[in-house]
């Protein structure tokens, strides 16, 4: 009873926390603008694997090979590398319709527009120019800033309804086509404004203003170890009490992994060293990529290993299928893991201990680092882990290592909670073990009602 | 025809349960339309479906969704986090019919 009171406390805390980050404007349109680009994301993933495909730079002479290169590139520079673009429009479009305007695509274009706008038009002496690494990771935080303000400033602009007063007698539809003219005519000029104004200040760029005083320092934060524990355990401690951490904790964790993320892609298809070992990746394929989040396909293998009651046999056997693709909410509520005491230890230490090992191995250069390539989640492990680090098979064998470290930590806790079932349904003759009779948390299914 | 729409943060573990409430609807011969979409969706599918149902994990998402149900008139709720689990597609069909049928006509 102590026990429950206590986590119903904690689910009191959290819940709520949940919620709040959840219904926030501006994070659900950062979570849903990274959603509309993503599809253009792993199309371009698709092509840099493609493009780097493993032996054909031995088989190929030197020339076909950089011919078939250059190739397929322009897929992926037009997608992957350019990512930005479609973030800002899908922020601005998703900002714009939440508060239900008849044509919210306008959001998305005049964030876009509002981001070239404040953007430096010249690359080396090279006017007429839109550099496209700005639309990569470099211009990633101003471009999340700007889809913000110019979806907002854009939204307060049309609510205030100021309108061109056509002559009687004008269709009806061509005025109303003028109605999106000064709202995003005004809401440009702010931006054109701020550009100007920022060109007087020692940062000449408004680009260079934010990517020093916040991409930067939070970039740097996010790429160390520390950082990345603590949200990893956040997502851990959110599932545990069957709130889906990741909805929650990525957003606003994403655009520093996608920054990070991009910054190796850069560097991969230039050839040159990989800065970051923490990136989108490293979270994606080698955390959750491993039979979803907790990495509970570990936990599978080891019930058809150690599993003797027939309720962990059976969970087992409906979470294979899904789990291969890193699905495991059956194994999450099933198990459970969700409320479970008798499994915190390991749900909680297991991803850290993998951060950890996983982070020095790629750090001591034993592993590549993940390349930049968007894998799609989905994807099972040992090939995502081949296809992240850039087609390379000690990516395969590094995440085949974690899920036995993993299998270890879970053991001991697997033991009992399977000995516990087996007792029960040796002195039971119900067919149906409900959890709560057996770890005596009563009411564990009115608590996440 | 029942509409039954389920969501969760990418459609991906509630389109399990769906596969499972189809076969059992089919079974007992109830004519229903079950689909599962991501979150991002769910307010747009809305309008077509008789009931919204969440994957236990995204209940925090009620209050987020409920104005609309309510505009809409869709009973909402979170699905059982044992049941989901177990992906027991009948209990939750019956949780779904059973909230059809208290909807306020």
């Amino acid at each position: 009873m102590e026990n429950n009171k206590f986590m119903q406390v904690l689910e009191n805390i959290l819940l709520p926390i949940a919620d709040k980050l959840n219904n926030n404007r501006y994070l659900t349109a950062l979570r849903d603008g990274f959603m509309i680009a993503l599809p253009l994301i792993i199309f371009g993933s698709m092509f840099v694997v493609l493009a780097n495909f493993p032996f054909l730079d031995e088989l190929l002479s030197k020339e076909a090979y950089a011919a078939y290169q250059s190739a397929l590139n322009p897929a992926s520079n037009a997608t992957l590398s350019i990512m930005g673009a479609f973030v800002i429009i899908g922020i601005g479009y998703k900002l714009t319709e939440q508060y239900k305007l008849e044509s919210p695509i306008y959001g998305g274009v005049v964030a876009l527009a509002a981001f070239l706008i404040l953007t430096p038009q010249v690359l080396e002496d090279v006017t007429g120019v839109i550099p496209t690494s700005i639309l990569g990771a470099e211009g990633l935080f101003l471009g999340l800033f700007t889809a913000f303000f110019a979806a907002e400033l854009y939204r307060f602009f049309v609510q205030k309804n100021w309108t061109i007063k056509m002559p009687a007698g004008v269709p009806d539809a061509v005025s109303k086509s003028f109605s999106s003219l000064i709202p995003i005519a005004l809401t440009l000029t702010v931006f054109l404004l701020t550009r100007i104004g920022f060109s007087f200040t020692p940062f000449e760029t408004v680009q260079n203003f934010i990517y020093t005083i916040i991409q930067q320092p939070l970039t740097a934060l996010g790429s160390g170890l520390p950082a990345t524990i603590v949200a990893v355990v956040l997502i851990q401690v959110f599932w545990f009490f069957g709130l889906h951490g990741q909805i929650i904790v990525n957003s606003v964790f994403d655009p520093i992994w996608y920054a990070l993320n991009d910054q190796n892609l850069q560097a991969f298809q230039a050839g040159t060293e990989l800065p970051n070992v923490i990136t989108k990746q490293f979270i994606d394929t080698f955390l959750v990529g491993m039979g979803g989040t907790g990495m509970t396909l570990a936990v599978i293998l080891l019930i058809y290993l150690i599993g003797r009651s027939r309720q962990l046999k059976q969970i087992g056997k409906l979470g294979t299928p899904p789990g291969i693709f890193n699905v495991n909410e059956p194994i999450i509520f099933g198990l459970p893991i969700v409320m479970n005491p008798l499994v915190l230890v390991p749900w909680i230490l297991a991803p850290v201990v993998v951060t950890v090992i996983t982070y020095f191995s790629m750090s001591t250069g034993l592993v590549p680092k993940p390349a930049g390539i968007i894998v799609p989640w989905t994807t099972p492990p040992i090939l995502s882990g081949y296809l992240a680090t850039g087609n390379a098979w000690q990516g395969a064998v590094l995440q085949a290592f974690n899920l036995i470290v993993v299998m270890l930590i879970w053991w001991p806790f697997l033991k009992i909670l399977d000995k516990n079932y087996y007792e029960n349904e040796k002195n039971t003759s119900k067919d149906k073990i409900i959890f709560e009779e057996i770890t005596g948390i009563k009411g564990f299914r009115d608590f996440l009602n | 025809m029942k509409n039954i729409l389920l969501a969760c943060s990418s459609g991906m573990s509630t389109s399990l349960l769906v596969k499972k409430m189809q076969d059992i609807a089919k079974e007992r011969g109830i004519e229903a339309e079950i689909w599962a979409v991501s979150q991002d969706k769910a307010e747009i599918y809305m309008e077509k479906a008789d009931v919204l149902l969440l994957g236990p994990q995204m209940r925090f998402m009620k209050r987020k969704f409920s104005k609309k149900a309510d505009e809409l008139g869709v009973p909402i709720d979170s699905i059982d986090p044992v049941a989901y689990g177990r992906v027991d597609g009948a209990a939750v069909l019956d949780k779904a019919l059973d909230l059809i049928g208290k909807k306020p006509l």
